[in-house]
């Protein structure tokens, strides 16, 4: 474990983080759809070329779990948290493609602190992936529960 | 359900009417694939660190993430590979409400709780499943309602 740097109490409303970039490979791409989403666009470039989509793109899935990571790299593994509850909601814009470089803006909505355990609150964001070109290709809500800074020293 | 496959054996938007249900069944989940996961996509101790895990989880949980890959690749499986669809536009209510952890079984039922045909583009229409994701023990793990698109029977595979 790190030096944690953000606690609870740091997550105010209107707070931000900006992820650095991260790119997806075609690879890395069908490599993720063979193991957990085998749906042919997904994992063969000629039968996503006659696709809808019109080449292949990157499981939703995939891109949910990139975003992860880019959480992980702007701010979640300098953090308190403790886990998640879940995401209210969850948004697939964009398709991604093979050499598309994400990366994730992170805004506080709400902060609450828990009712149940004086030591901990809970923190709702809104997470946006963005491609090279700016463009929103997903974009969550969700919470995440913290240690609160009080509780820790 | 195989009353649902057509001579092609794929299904349509046709196919899938409200209460409906699939039931899918998952290998068990090994700690080797649970890390191995959690290190390219999400390494917070509690999903990597055996040692640091025991002491604020009670050992090591699954991400998420890799939880609900595993679904997927149980719904591609079981009906998705088979269906002419045209992907999904997003997810609401994903709960992880009790950690998964090595060794577990999981077993994911899908419900459909709405189908609607689209008005501005008739060739197709939207699927509305309810995921629920049990452990071995019966355990309720994670629920979430997940949209598709899917093409119509008489309107063919989209172009």
């Amino acid at each position: 474990m790190t030096t944690i740097k953000y606690y609870w109490e740091d997550f105010i409303p209107g707070w931000e983080n900006e992820s650095p970039p991260r790119a997806l490979s075609a690879q890395q791409i069908t490599v993720f759809a063979r193991e957990y989403d085998p749906q042919s666009y997904h994992t063969d470039e000629e039968a996503a070329k006659a696709s809808p989509f019109g080449g292949l793109i990157a499981s939703g899935w995939q891109t949910c779990s990139v975003a992860m990571r880019l959480m992980c790299d702007g701010y979640l593994l300098q953090s308190s948290c403790i886990g998640s509850p879940g995401m209210d909601e969850l948004r697939w814009f964009k398709p991604v493609r093979p050499g598309d470089a994400l990366r994730l803006h992170t805004t506080v909505i709400e902060q609450t602190p828990s009712q149940k355990d004086a030591r901990r609150g809970t923190v709702k964001f809104r997470w946006d992936v963005l491609n090279q070109k700016a463009e929103v290709v997903c974009t969550m809500v969700g919470r995440q529960h913290y240690r609160r800074r009080a509780a820790a020293q | 359900m195989t009353k649902h496959k057509t001579a092609q054996g794929k299904y349509y938007f046709e196919d899938f009417a409200p209460g409906d249900v699939w039931e899918m069944e998952s290998p068990v989940i090994t700690r080797e694939e649970m890390v191995e996961f959690a290190s390219r996509f999400d390494p917070q101790y509690f999903h990597v660190d055996e040692e640091a895990a025991r002491h604020s989880h009670g050992g090591l949980i699954a991400s998420g993430w890799h939880t609900v890959s595993i679904c997927m690749r149980l719904a591609c499986d079981r009906y998705l590979l088979d269906t002419v669809g045209l992907g999904s536009p997003g997810v609401s209510h994903l709960r992880w409400l009790r950690p998964v952890r090595p060794g577990d079984r999981l077993r994911l039922r899908t419900t459909v709780i709405e189908a609607r045909i689209s008005r501005s583009k008739p060739d197709r229409g939207t699927i509305e499943n309810r995921w629920e994701v049990f452990n071995q023990a019966g355990e309720l793990v994670m629920t979430m309602e997940i949209q598709g698109i899917l093409c119509r029977r008489q309107h063919g595979p989209a172009a």
